[in-house]
């Protein structure tokens, strides 16, 4: 997983330019296509299209959540609350539509919730100078438990057909794989092109400097929290429709996958650099890892405890990629 | 001719140290106005009450004739004041053009940033410094130094400044990118606006000044047009006459030598040193911002270990690879950054002075209270602190006496060898006095001194010999005798090979 | 009055009070609640996240964190059933072991902090996949059950009329308080979280400092899964989950300053019982252990946002 990016660009190439500045999320890239030929080689029904869907649109959520997520790793911060947030969301706008609300107006409940619990951590963060980390923990306990008390472990069934967003399909392809790619590649653009976007660098690359340049920095990171949570809801929604039934628990570890993508995507964890780009790769990768452990006869027991090596072999190529720069 | 910004009896003081008595001080448009002094004479409080970040205690700033007051940073860049800092405020992941326009990026429809404008503009602005072959799309991070000031300076530009501060400059640049600057900055001379050149070399505020204005000790000495002055003057004016007066010299037995160098190095920023310390003796050690003399402290003190070389202590050659080696050695180190490197300045005084003795004072690993309490009782007593007992907050103590507890702290430790390192800076006239007095008083009794300071009136007043650095290199020695200011000044400015002064 | 000593007077009596005014509360919504059986079995509960919490301290007090500890419990909890079924080591063996294998995994927390110098937090967040990982993988989910009689006594029995683990606690704050109040170790855990520079150019062991601290804390997870498996008679691979919510909790409850230099060992426990208190309350008045959980969430940002209000004026 070590980029290729640790030297600096020669001044001539524009394809060594891009390589610099992209390395990381090439090398994911890379790493995807030879998982892929690798475990189609060892069992070629890795390849089918039922499985190949199952990969990419079943684990879509995961990359639109590593979106805002990286956002916020991008300010300078960290959101371990987010797969329980993920949860509470999901039962939210499940129990609206299976009481008969509209479908709109459960679909919006999950993005504005979201919003509103996220933009909660971000004041707490940047008001109150409560670090992200305990501020997140706080929470996340605080959903975890407000969702299993709320629900009593019931799962919701019914789900009336109108509501599984994430079993249509527009031009065949199953709608969550459009949700991450539409959503990335605006997110990127806006975090490229827009004032707004290039802030949320600036603030978690250097916030003095940030400050001084007359960025509000405060503000900023609640925004960054609070556009977080709308792609959390968006998230929660595509996961509460993949099945017929939502059941009361989030898939474990689902913040830990969700930050991985986003580390090993190319965000580096000290803030300040990094595309959601890189972290839709990533999200795609671990599902692809996932799924091959499978179908290359290894126990998925293990699944934890790569993705754990992988954050730290990540983290340890960026910590020696800017020792070098220094 | 009228001035841009013109300010008039100034004061400054910060927790009861006077930083600016009663300065005047004034740019017109079209020049380059040097601000000249030692290090703590006050150039750095002035230009930030220019720039907005402080406001002065008494005085008014003018600008273009009107009585304003400057109520942040944003408000002085507003009324056309823009300033370069000695530590660049750059963002190392964003581009060139990224930088300059920093939240001031130009617009396009739907807020969005208008790309092409934003390079464009930034490709005019470096264009006129001269700087057409940096490439506006670059990341800062991977750029030298040199031209992360230059971009910088595009910054600040950005805004159309009536009038630019530039603060020490040239510290960090090679001589190839000081040409450059200057030729820079007579750019902007001519395009009419005005430059606060903060400065302390000579040659350049020869080279490049219209008027100059010396600081001492928070006072304006004189405001002078370059034409009229020689190095001799601005020497005099920003030394004074009173050395005699100030460091009371007592001469100490010289006995044998202490600590020995030869050919000490530490990667690129201590080049080939070799010296030597002898009991009673005080070497003083000159030169500029970035001549590599703290690393040789650094180095001598083993937070950053000699990579070549040879030291000798005792005449018996020894490896220093850490803090806690330096110390068993008998050196000791009263580091340049007091609130940073000297002292924890949320802990006691008691606290802070048996820092590094503590396993010297415990048994078994369990602190001896007693001995702490009786050493730092002995601390205060000895070096006169102005404390409310030991156990106050260090924090709250004044500049001279942080020092002093950081000075007691050192002594505690029984050295043999004391490294001090600018040990007045930011401090009030009589502290400075007491710490002079004290290391009269350490050389009598048999310790060897070294004593770094960017204040040329201390190293002559003070010391037995001095040693001058520039580029990491020793580059000239003088007896006492010898030492006068314009031969060590002008030996800070050169650049060559090392000499052995052992 | 001296002002550390009016600092320690503020936050710490302020602690005790709160936790004598729970305990009064407690006492009188159920008359079951002073009596010495429960009280000791509230002891029992504590142990775990109590010796952890210990440990934790120091670390917090150094200015990091270990986010790895519920993970570093659960896999030492899945090897003492591994070495002593599939190694067929003897159990006392098995349990040092597995102890071992607790201060081995805590050490390469440190070593990644000091040598790769990356921030604690990171590492740790790692590392809490890394270990679960591993714990989830070497089980394969299967649990391991048949202890001897013998060892339940750690974990369910009593000995002189207080539980094992009560005791073990007991000796463990002692211990740690002398270590944090009294020694040089302790002085240079303080030194390193107020300022680790001004304390490395004192002569302070700074990496030595922080790597026997982690490592000590990955012992102490160690100790507390052995207790752990002995007491619920059965070791999985997710037991430990969510022990670094309450460990954390306690400690900043208990007065650590979340960004170092200050915090005592005496503030954690007082935390820790605070924190005891609380479940002890939610649960007889009918609350799930879910609902306690969102509680202790609470109390973690609400403690942090309080001392950030008060800690600004006064410090002395």
């Amino acid at each position: 997983m070590d980029a290729a990016a640790a030297t600096p660009a020669p001044k001539s190439g524009r394809l060594a330019r891009i390589f610099a500045a992209y390395g990381q999320e090439l090398v994911v890239l890379g790493a995807l296509l030879a998982l892929m030929a690798f475990s189609g080689a060892v069992n070629a029904r890795f390849l089918s299209e039922n499985n190949l869907n199952s990969i990419f649109s079943g684990n879509a959520y995961v990359a639109v959540a590593a979106i805002g997520m990286s956002m916020v790793i991008i300010a300078g911060h960290i959101d371990v609350s987010v797969g329980s947030l993920i949860g509470v969301l999901a039962t939210i706008s499940g129990t609206l539509a299976v009481r008969g609300y509209p479908i709109w107006v459960a679909w919006l409940a999950a993005i504005v919730v979201g919003i509103a619990i996220e933009a909660v951590n971000g004041v707490l963060v940047a008001y109150a100078r409560i670090p992200a980390i305990v501020v997140t923990l706080g929470m996340l306990s605080i959903l975890k438990g407000g969702l299993i008390s709320a629900t009593s472990g019931a799962w919701i069934t019914n789900l009336p057909p109108g509501f599984l967003l994430a079993q249509f399909r527009f031009l065949g392809i199953l709608s969550p794989v459009w949700f991450a790619a539409v959503l990335t590649v605006l997110a990127a653009l806006w975090m490229r092109y827009t004032a707004l976007g290039r802030s949320i660098y600036a603030v978690g690359g250097n916030p003095d400097a940030a400050r001084a340049a007359g960025i509000q920095t405060k503000p900023t990171v609640v925004f960054v929290f609070a556009l977080h949570g709308f792609f959390a809801g968006i998230a929660a929604i595509l996961f509460a429709s993949q099945l017929q039934v939502i059941q009361s628990t989030v898939p474990p570890n689902l913040e830990l996958n969700v930050i991985t993508a986003s580390v090993i995507g190319g965000v580096s964890i000290l803030g300040g650099t990094g595309t959601v780009i890189g972290s839709t790769l990533a999200a795609v990768l671990f599902a692809a890892i996932g799924s091959s452990l499978i179908f290359v006869n290894v126990s998925a027991y293990w699944l934890k405890a790569v993705l754990g090596l992988m954050i730290l072999a990540t983290v340890l190529a960026d910590m020696a990629r800017r020792r070098r720069a220094v | 001719m009228t001035s841009i910004v013109e300010l008039r009896g100034i004061d400054k003081s910060f927790a009861g140290f006077a930083a600016l008595k009663d300065v005047s001080f004034d740019v017109r448009a079209g020049e380059v106005h040097a601000l000249l002094g030692e290090n703590g004479a006050g150039k750095s409080t002035l230009i930030r009450i220019i720039a907005g970040v402080h406001a002065p205690d008494r005085g008014e700033i003018r600008i273009g004739g009107e009585v304003v007051r400057l109520s942040s940073p944003r408000d002085a860049r507003r009324r056309g004041i823009a300033t370069v800092y000695q530590e660049l405020l750059l963002f190392p992941e964003l581009t060139v053009a990224e930088n300059i326009f920093i939240g001031k990026a130009p617009r396009g429809r739907w807020g969005r940033i208008d790309w092409a404008a934003m390079r464009a503009k930034a490709r005019a602005l470096l264009e006129e410094l001269d700087s057409r072959d940096l490439d506006v799309d670059a990341k800062v991070g991977g750029l030298s130094v040199a031209s992360r000031q230059r971009v910088e300076i595009a910054k600040a530009l950005s805004q159309d400044p009536r009038v630019l501060v530039m603060d020490e400059p040239t510290t960090s640049l090679a001589e190839g990118d000081v040409a450059r600057l200057m030729s820079i900055v007579r750019r902007l001379r001519e395009r009419g606006v005005g430059i606060v050149y903060v400065s302390h070399r000579l040659a350049e505020i020869f080279a490049l000044a219209d008027r100059v204005t010396v600081l001492r000790d928070g006072a304006c000495i004189g405001t002078r047009p370059v034409a009229e002055v020689t190095e001799a003057t601005l020497v005099s004016m920003m030394v004074g006459r009173s050395i005699d007066q100030l460091f009371p010299k007592v001469d100490a037995p010289r006995g044998r030598t202490l600590l020995e160098t030869r050919n000490l190095s530490h990667r690129r920023a201590v080049r080939d040193v070799s010296l030597s310390v002898r009991e009673g003796e005080i070497l003083g050690i000159a030169g500029l911002v970035g001549s590599g003399r703290t690393e040789l402290a650094l180095t001598l003190f083993g937070i950053t270990p000699a990579t070549s070389g040879e030291i000798r202590v005792d005449g018996k050659p020894v490896v220093i690879d850490g803090p806690r080696a330096a110390r068993d050695l008998g050196i000791a180190y009263i580091p340049e950054d007091r609130g940073l490197q000297g002292l924890i300045r949320t802990q006691t005084l008691r606290e802070n002075v048996a820092l590094p003795v503590l396993d010297r004072i415990s048994w078994a690993t369990i602190v001896d209270r007693r001995s702490e309490e009786k050493r730092a009782r002995e601390a205060i007593d000895r070096l006169g602190i102005r404390a409310r007992g030991t156990e106050q907050i260090a924090r709250q103590l004044s500049g001279g006496n942080q020092q002093k507890v950081v000075v007691a702290k050192w002594l505690g430790t029984e050295p043999r060898i004391l490294i001090m390192d600018e040990p007045t800076r930011g401090i009030d006239v009589g502290a400075k006095a007491e710490i002079h007095a004290l290391m009269g008083r350490l050389a009598q009794q048999g310790l060897g001194i070294i004593m770094i300071s960017s204040e040329l009136p201390e190293v002559l007043g003070m010391a037995d010999r001095v040693l001058v650095m520039s580029g990491g290199r020793i580059v000239a020695a003088f007896d006492r005798a010898e030492a006068t200011p314009d031969a060590v000044g002008a030996a800070m400015t050169r650049v060559g090979e090392s000499r052995d002064v052992a | 009055m001296a002002p550390s000593l009016r600092r320690f007077l503020r936050h710490e009596t302020i602690l005790a009070v709160l936790v004598v005014v729970a305990l009064v509360v407690l006492a009188a919504q159920s008359e079951r609640f002073f009596t010495a059986d429960n009280l000791l079995n509230q002891g029992r509960l504590m142990a775990e996240v109590g010796l952890v919490a210990l440990t934790m301290t120091f670390v917090i007090v150094t200015g990091g964190i270990d986010l790895s500890v519920g993970s570093i419990l659960g896999l030492s909890a899945i090897l003492v059933g591994v070495f002593w079924k599939n190694v067929g080591l003897a159990l006392p063996v098995a349990m040092v072991l597995a102890v071992g294998s607790g201060g081995l995994a805590g050490l390469v927390n440190g070593l990644i902090i000091t040598r790769f110098r990356v921030p604690p937090l990171i590492a740790t967040l790692a590392t809490l996949a890394l270990y679960r990982g591993l714990a989830e993988g070497i089980s394969q989910s299967r649990s391991v059950r048949g202890y001897p009689e013998w060892f339940y006594a750690l974990g369910q029995r009593d000995a002189a009329g207080v539980p094992v683990q009560v005791w073990i606690l007991l000796l463990a704050v002692v211990v740690s308080s002398a270590i944090l109040g009294l020694t040089t170790f302790g002085r240079a855990t303080y030194a390193v979280g107020a300022n680790e520079t001004a304390a490395r150019f004192s002569g302070v062991a700074v990496d030595r400092t922080r790597l026997l601290i982690y490592t000590a804390s990955g012992l102490m997870a160690g100790l507390a899964a052995v207790i752990f498996v002995s007491r619920v008679s059965t070791t999985r691979s997710d037991m430990g989950t969510g022990l670094e919510l309450d460990v954390i909790t306690a400690v900043v409850l208990g007065g650590t300053s979340i960004f170092g230099g200050k915090g005592t060992i005496v503030g954690t426990v007082l935390g820790l019982a605070l924190i005891q208190a609380l479940r002890s309350g939610l649960s007889l008045a009918g609350v799930k252990g879910d609902g306690t959980i969102v509680v202790i969430g609470l109390v973690l940002i609400g403690a942090i946002l309080v001392s950030n209000v008060f800690g600004r004026d006064g410090d002395g």
